[in-house]
């Protein structure tokens, strides 16, 4: 091969040539690490929430009025809503799974103070609650009508019956056989497990603990209430028009602030994160849009200073293909140096996102992926300055001399 | 000299116009995709009180739980936010200038008339102590606040804000005029001005883009009518709390507390007054941790909250690795084009041109391709902004393009062309002319 005359070049006319290969290896830092936080962030926003999200909406009501009942307003809206067609279930839950806002509180296993505490998203909600999330019951029951508390106050009071996500039973117990079991709020009052759900995410979407959900029988005092209303499928957005206009003329006591989908708030919650995908992407293609000009530029470049040269080893019997190859070569020598230079500037990158995010290091794989198609890149892109120079005929050569 | 140096240049550039398209094109992409994340970042990180960051303080005392601090990261954190009980304890003392505290509540808020077509709506309600205008230099459009005798009688008094005076009465100066929030009749004291400050530097508890509050009440309302909190709440501490009230006597945190001292001695002075109020509560078996109290100017406050998302650090990072590859990638476009001057150049040099001349003369080219890649980078940057809009949340106040980085993007475009320019001109001045004339 012809590789010792093509290095001896390059080294001649050194500062294009490392120009073109820093540009390569910045690409590469950037892109590997860029494709692995985008990944990382497309996992989160896709992961199961455990609840049929695409079907469920929410309506939320404040009475205001100094005759506005509260109770009254919550049986007679949930009938409402429960006898409106297309309704699946409905249950007057306040937190919205997945919003950004919700309530946490700490579990325990024994009353005891030195207990460790185990954090748990809880929702408080009716009987429905579970149906109206869509969420599984995998083992167990769900809560009976007759003990769902309805208070007129906030209290500090346990409910008597809890229902914990698998990973909340094993958080507590290390195990998901936890129906009967014991559970404790840190004032040292209990309550029973009966039953378990499947998956179900909570309220906000950057914890590490936003599986562990707990559900309490009851319903908090005005005058705030929410619903959460689990349409059939395909009657979510009629459903939202036809509850905001039926509940608004039902009751005069309260406003409806709003009946909005699901979607509205895991939307808003994982913004940041899709935005942060899609920002990356755009960086990673300018960076190679940008990357390829700079490699056809140089080609080019050299393609041009190059005509007698190349016009006198065609004369002395060059092929085409032997100028083309040249200049492949000539360009894979550089896009691997610029890579090999890439790889230790990605570890470099990745060691400083990993301790701005507390993340681990670039997998290798995404280099070994990113390599080869740089390559390719590089290779594509010296094709057209390359066929122009194989295109310099021999006599060239003779002209000038 | 000047200008012959600049028609030399611009004709030069026209002798050329793909290359030079390509060189524009690269300084202006990476101009306009710093100048997109810089803007975004100044306004995330940026002071909005900056020029009163020497005497507003925000306060923090530790009375959170023994066995595990307020963040488990960062052990020396207090809480962001006071108990009740400490609140009022700030706001008894007279040692501050001004002083603030304050929380959040929800109303439906309407018009008083019952003819007005204005329909309820829920908003969010600031409940502070009258110095909360003058402390964070909101701007009123009509009227004032309250006073301290309004906050000590819990008076039925309002401002509205800008927004909230549209909704309600359509604009307008409605000072005097009475809303409604809940049941309860309001006066208008006064309107503010369009203030949004970015980030919510006085509240930065549910996101620092958050919008400021509808309408401003006095903050002694909320215990009168027993307003729940709609901003956050932490607990800690097993309590049985079955009451307003003894939520009020809880350990849970939720009001937000500022002061202003405007001498170190004050600053001491309310220290050390700090410490002793501490002292005094140990006693009487509160604050189980150890003492940590803490004043922060704003400038510290909104480091101390971690205002800058890493997002918006990384994203900063990459685009300025992004302007660096457009300008390896126009030093190598320069070198390109200079190249293929030399015989130009070694004709100039032959006769009589001198290499300073020769220096200055290409140094002018790469300054007005520098100038024309960051005016074409303020232009796509103000683009970029826009396309950004559908990404935020609270775009408004993200996207709104800050001039000082604008012109800071032209500054930077310009040094980066000379910078890109610098290497290729520096070459071509040491050309040695004989050689290029010969094989004319």
């Amino acid at each position: 091969m012809e590789i010792r005359p093509i290095i001896s070049a390059l080294l001649r006319n050194r500062t294009g040539a490392i120009l073109v290969a820093l540009q390569i290896a910045i690409t590469l830092a950037v892109v590997t690490n860029a494709l692995f936080i985008i990944n990382q962030r497309l996992e989160k926003i896709g992961r199961p929430s455990g609840m049929d999200t695409d079907n469920i909406l929410w309506v939320q009501s404040y009475g205001y009025r100094p005759d506005y009942n509260h109770r009254v307003t919550i049986d007679e809206d949930l009938a409402l809503i429960r006898a409106t067609p297309g309704v699946v279930a409905a249950s007057a839950i306040r937190g919205i799974p997945l919003s950004g806002g919700g309530s946490s509180t700490s579990y325990k296993v024994s009353p005891e103070k030195s207990s460790p505490d185990v954090p748990g998203n809880y929702y408080e909600g009716d009987e429905q609650a579970l149906d109206a999330l869509g969420v599984k019951l995998v083992a167990g029951r769900r809560f009976s009508k007759d003990i769902i508390r309805y208070e007129d106050k906030p209290s500090s009071k346990m409910v008597p019956e809890i229902i914990v996500t698998r990973d909340m039973a094993k958080a507590l117990f290390n195990t998901d056989e936890v129906v009967g079991k014991q559970v404790y709020d840190n004032l040292g009052q209990s309550a029973t497990v009966v039953g378990v759900i499947d998956r179900m995410l909570g309220a906000w979407v950057d914890w590490d603990k936003l599986s562990q959900v707990v559900f309490h029988p009851l319903v908090e005092s005005g005058p705030f209430v929410r619903y959460a209303v689990r349409a059939q499928p395909g009657r979510r957005d009629a459903l939202i028009a036809e509850l905001e206009k039926k509940l608004t003329e039902s009751n005069p006591t309260r406003v409806i602030s709003w009946v909005r989908p699901h979607d509205y708030y895991i939307e808003r919650s994982y913004k940041p994160d899709r935005r942060m995908a899609v920002l990356l992407t755009v960086a990673i293609g300018l960076l190679v849009t940008m990357t390829t000009l700079g490699i056809v530029g140089l080609a080019s470049f050299t393609v041009n200073a190059r005509v007698k040269q190349i016009g006198t080893r065609r004369a002395v019997g060059a092929r085409k293909v032997d100028i083309l190859r040249y200049f492949m070569v000539e360009n894979w020598i550089l896009t691997t140096a610029g890579l090999a230079a890439g790889c230790i500037l990605a570890y470099v990158l990745s060691y400083w996102l990993s301790t701005a995010y507390s993340l681990p290091m670039l997998k290798l794989s995404y280099l070994l992926i990113a390599v080869p198609c740089m390559w390719i890149l590089g290779q594509l892109a010296v094709l057209v300055p390359a066929r122009r120079g194989a295109a310099v005929a021999p006599a060239v050569a003779t002209r000038t001399v | 000299m000047f200008g012959y140096h600049l028609r030399l240049g611009l004709k030069s550039l026209r002798r050329n116009p793909v290359l030079t398209a390509l060189m524009i094109g690269a300084i202006g992409l990476g101009i306009g995709v710093c100048l997109t994340t810089l803007n975004v970042y100044s306004l995330v990180s940026g002071n909005p009180l900056a020029a009163r960051d020497d005497v507003v303080y925000a306060v923090q005392m530790d009375g959170w739980d023994p066995n595990e601090g307020w963040d488990k990261d960062r052990p020396t954190l207090a809480p962001y936010e006071l108990t009740f009980r400490d609140a009022q304890a700030v706001f008894e003392s007279d040692i501050p200038d001004r002083k603030v505290i304050m929380r959040k509540g929800a109303f439906v808020l309407g018009s008083a008339d019952e003819k007005s077509e204005a329909k309820p709506y829920i908003a969010v309600a600031r409940l502070t102590t009258p110095d909360f205008f003058s402390m964070f230099a909101v701007p009123f459009k009509y009227g004032a606040g309250w006073d301290a005798e309004g906050e000590r009688n819990a008076e039925p008094v309002i401002v509205l804000s800008e927004e909230a005076n549209q909704k309600i009465f359509g604009g307008g100066n409605s000072v005097g005029k009475t809303v409604k929030l809940d049941d309860k009749e309001y006066k208008v004291l006064g309107v503010l001005a369009y203030w949004n400050p970015v980030p919510k530097f006085y509240d930065l508890n549910n996101g620092s883009l958050d919008d400021p509050e509808a309408v401003f009440i006095p903050y002694s309302r909320g215990e009168l009518l027993e307003v729940v909190s709609a901003g956050n709440t932490n607990c800690w501490k097993p309590e049985t709390i079955d009451s307003f009230r003894e939520f009020l006597n809880s350990e849970c945190v939720w009001i937000q507390s500022w002061v202003e001292l405007r001498t170190p001695a004050k600053v001491e002075a309310f220290k050390s007054f700090l410490d002793g109020y501490v002292a005094e509560q140990k006693k009487l078996g509160r604050f189980p941790r150890p003492l940590n109290n803490k004043l922060s100017k704003v400038s510290e406050w909104l480091q101390l909250n971690q205002v800058v998302e890493k997002d918006n650090s990384v994203l900063l990072g990459i685009s300025f690795m992004f302007l660096a590859v457009c300008l390896l990638n126009t030093v190598g476009l320069l070198l390109a084009k200079f190249s293929g001057k030399v015989a130009v150049v070694s004709l100039h040099r032959a006769l009589g041109a001198s290499r300073k001349l020769i220096f200055r003369q290409h140094l002018v080219e790469v300054s007005l391709i520098g100038v024309a890649g960051g005016l074409l980078g303020i232009g796509l940057g103000y683009l970029l902004l826009l396309a950004l809009r559908q990404l935020y949340n609270s775009y408004e106040a993200v996207t709104r393009l800050d001039w000082s980085v604008g012109l800071m993007a032209l500054g930077i475009a310009l040094i980066a062309g000379i910078l890109a320019g610098l290497y290729p001109t520096w070459r071509i001045c040491r050309v040695e002319p004989a050689p290029y004339l010969k094989t004319q």
